[in-house]
């Protein structure tokens, strides 16, 4: 016999227990920080490097539109003033500023013209040119004009380029940083929020200031218009006939398996079987919407099929008897009372389908999206088949250039993404919360 | 003679309503019920009872055609509807359901409001003409199914949020507002307290002036209880059927009795 054991004192096998216990909890507690720490990181890192692209610096200075030079035929003809280009522009520009900086006395030390003229963007005399054969009669006028600063100027104020920096950077000098700053003393220059980040069209590289995301978020809207409109309703149906309707066999086992095999399938491949079909076989345009949608679309097409099977097996079986019990049809039962029950499942998993399609890259790549380009896509449906970018392209095409100033770009352009994402889920969850019904 | 013996006696002068010859169900090899011969008469209530298993509940699926939504399921034999085979391949079961109603085992109202429970059928199968005659079935079947008076300030409430005996009247009403003639009720107390369950069991014996109601149910003491007629299924076969009376006072099969004594079940 052994000695009646007391409950005030654990034996050696209950602290062996609660050790083990205490050692998973730990654990798990340790894998949660680890994720945890790595989102912050993330997230850290995309605002550091990104939110400057949200601000720009520009420069205002009064201009005189000097008609004899930019309309030599003196007729106001738009069509006869484009002939100057903007090597017609740039020039004066450059005048304007030398002319304004000595009436306001400040000084230019060491600074020829070529290294005044790179405090402005080269992106600035395009502007005028575009702003001036738009409206003739602003000719022989004197104007407060708004420019772009440089891209290393605009650097300086977002502290991206420091003096330091810019003994060593063959595109920036130490003098024009200090006229810079003298300037903006002078209340010339201003940095403020960037609208034309969101609204305006790509750049070349010499001119990170001026690239903006306009089209990039157009020709991701819309694909996903595409991608909602096709993959809704065709993964939905699909989902409702092989859950409610098919018969249980072989071939339905076959179907359903490879609908979840297509779930797994590495997305280049349909950027390869888009390239082939919707571009060489049925000869759609290269870099259009559309056909970045139909991939998009192939891609998101299981996803909402599994998520549609999922939420329409969670709707109990009763009320499917109940229905069916009253005399409703087959159809009847599952469009009055399954899928309204099923809805917000449908809802979460279409817009989970959705925001993969968003941030998805390697196949529009290969569908030529990845191209540069300048010009907004008409209003759908015939802007569908104009040449667009997307959102995720546009980083990967960014992170490609060598000026730094892009890196802020596509940081910002990551932030951009994201925060289309986010909102995309915070729809998800209220739709959930709002149609969520209990039985 | 009392009540019940006139209506008994009213009802075998009268042909039956439901008429089942030499059923068979087969769910995929298993042979659930085996050569069932029944006849169930009108304005009466008939209970199935037996043991868990015993195949009372497929028996009353195959009366409505439920059975057809389970793949495996296959039914020979034949059923008569007042005379009219209801397995015949022109019979559409869905007019047939509405002829015949159902209530389950678990209290099922739609996540709807108790109106749109009770005016589904009659929407579907376009038996009001406008809003206000559909609002007159609805009360109409409300008030069969007893529960008017305790919802007739709300009808608009989701029917989920009634109390569990609530939900189950809500169930009936909403199978009588189709106009069935035939009610199937699966078990419909097994998921009540005891006060619901007679409030269930004294509406059943009421709908029975103007129904031919069938009722499996687990308890023998609700057969002998609402039923006029009861039937004893027993590892897939009908061993006895006959008077309630007489199946609990003076069984004719030993496995009957072994059964409402309690020794098998």
């Amino acid at each position: 016999m052994t000695a009646a054991k007391s409950l005030l004192a654990a034996d050696a096998h209950t602290r062996r227990r609660n050790a083990a216990e205490t050692r998973f909890r730990a654990y798990g507690l340790a894998a949660v920080l680890v994720g945890i720490g790595a989102l912050v990181l993330l997230l850290t890192t995309i605002l550091g490097n990104g939110a400057g692209a949200f601000r720009q610096t520009y420069i205002t200075i009064p201009v005189t539109l000097n008609a004899d030079r930019l309309d030599p035929a003196g007729n106001r003809d738009p069509a006869e003033m484009a002939t100057v280009t903007t090597f017609g522009y740039a020039p004066m520009l450059a005048q304007a500023l030398q002319q304004h900086l000595q009436a306001q006395g400040i000084a230019m030390e060491g600074i020829g013209p070529r290294d005044l003229m790179a405090i402005i963007s080269q992106e600035a005399p395009a502007q005028i040119r575009a702003m001036v054969l738009q409206n003739p009669d602003l000719l022989d006028r004197t104007l407060e004009l708004e420019m772009l600063a440089g891209g290393r100027i605009d650097g300086y104020f977002k502290g991206r380029v420091t003096l330091q920096s810019a003994e060593r950077d063959a595109n920036v000098s130490p003098a024009q940083l200090v006229l810079a700053q003298a300037m903006a003393d002078a209340g010339m220059i201003e940095t403020r929020f960037n609208w034309a980040f969101l609204t305006g069209s790509d750049a070349s590289g010499q001119r990170p200031e001026a690239a903006g995301l306009g089209v990039a978020i157009l020709g991701s809207l819309y694909m996903m218009l595409v991608v909602l409109v096709l993959a809704l309703p065709i993964g939905v149906a699909a989902a409702v006939y092989l859950e409610e309707f098919a018969p249980k066999n072989r071939l339905t086992d076959v179907i359903e398996v490879n609908i979840s095999n297509l779930a797994a399938v590495p997305s280049i491949v349909f950027g390869i079987l888009g390239l082939a079909i919707f571009i060489n076989f049925a000869g759609l345009p290269q870099s259009a919407p559309v056909v970045g949608g139909l991939v998009l679309t192939l891609m998101t097409l299981p996803t909402i099929i599994i998520a549609t099977r999922a939420a329409l097996r969670a709707v109990p079986p009763s009320i499917r008897a109940a229905a069916l019990g009253l005399g409703a049809s087959k159809m009847q039962s599952v469009f009055h009372h399954v899928l309204p029950l099923a809805a917000p499942g449908i809802l979460t998993g279409t817009i989970i389908g959705l925001a993969q399609a968003l941030g998805e890259t390697a196949p529009l790549l290969l569908i030529g999206m990845v191209a540069f380009v300048r010009d907004f896509p008409a209003a759908p449906p015939e802007g569908l088949f104009d040449p667009a970018s997307a959102l995720p392209v546009q980083v990967y095409n960014w992170t490609q250039r060598a000026d730094p100033a892009f890196v802020e770009r596509a940081a910002g352009a990551t932030l951009v993404l994201l925060g289309l994402l986010v909102t995309m889920n915070l729809i998800a969850v209220m739709l959930r919360r709002r149609f969520e019904r209990r039985w | 003679m009392n009540v019940m013996q006139q209506v008994e006696a009213a009802v075998t002068q009268t042909a039956p309503k439901i008429s089942a010859k030499a059923v068979d169900v087969f769910y995929g090899d298993t042979h659930a019920i085996k050569a069932v011969d029944v006849e169930i008469a009108d304005k009466m209530v008939t209970a199935f009872i037996g043991p868990s298993g015993c195949g009372k509940s497929t028996f009353l699926r195959c009366l409505n055609r439920m059975n057809d939504t389970i793949d495996s399921a296959r039914v020979t034999g034949r059923i008569d509807l007042d005379g009219e085979d209801i397995y015949a391949p022109r019979v559409d079961p869905v007019q047939l359901r509405a002829k015949v109603g159902m209530v389950f085992q678990k209290p099922n109202p739609f996540p709807k409001s108790i109106y749109d429970n009770v005016a589904y059928g009659p929407r579907i199968h376009g038996l009001a003409r406008d809003k206000s005659d559909l609002d007159a079935i609805v009360e109409k079947s409300l008030r069969r199914a007893a529960l008017w008076e305790e919802v007739k300030d709300r009808l608009t409430a989701p029917g989920t949020g009634l109390s569990g005996g609530q939900q189950q009247r809500l169930c009936i009403a909403r199978a009588i507002a189709t106009g069935p003639e035939v009610l199937l009720m699966d078990e419909p107390c097994s998921a009540l307290d005891p006060i619901a369950t007679a409030q269930v069991e004294q509406l059943i014996d009421e709908l029975r002036s103007r129904f031919c109601v069938v009722i499996v149910t687990h308890s023998m003491a609700q057969a002998s209880r609402v039923s006029q007629k009861t039937a004893f299924f027993h590892l897939g076969e009908l061993v006895e059927f006959d008077d309630t009376d007489r199946i609990f006072t003076n069984p004719g099969d030993h496995r009957t009795e072994s059964y409402i004594t309690g020794r098998i079940g």
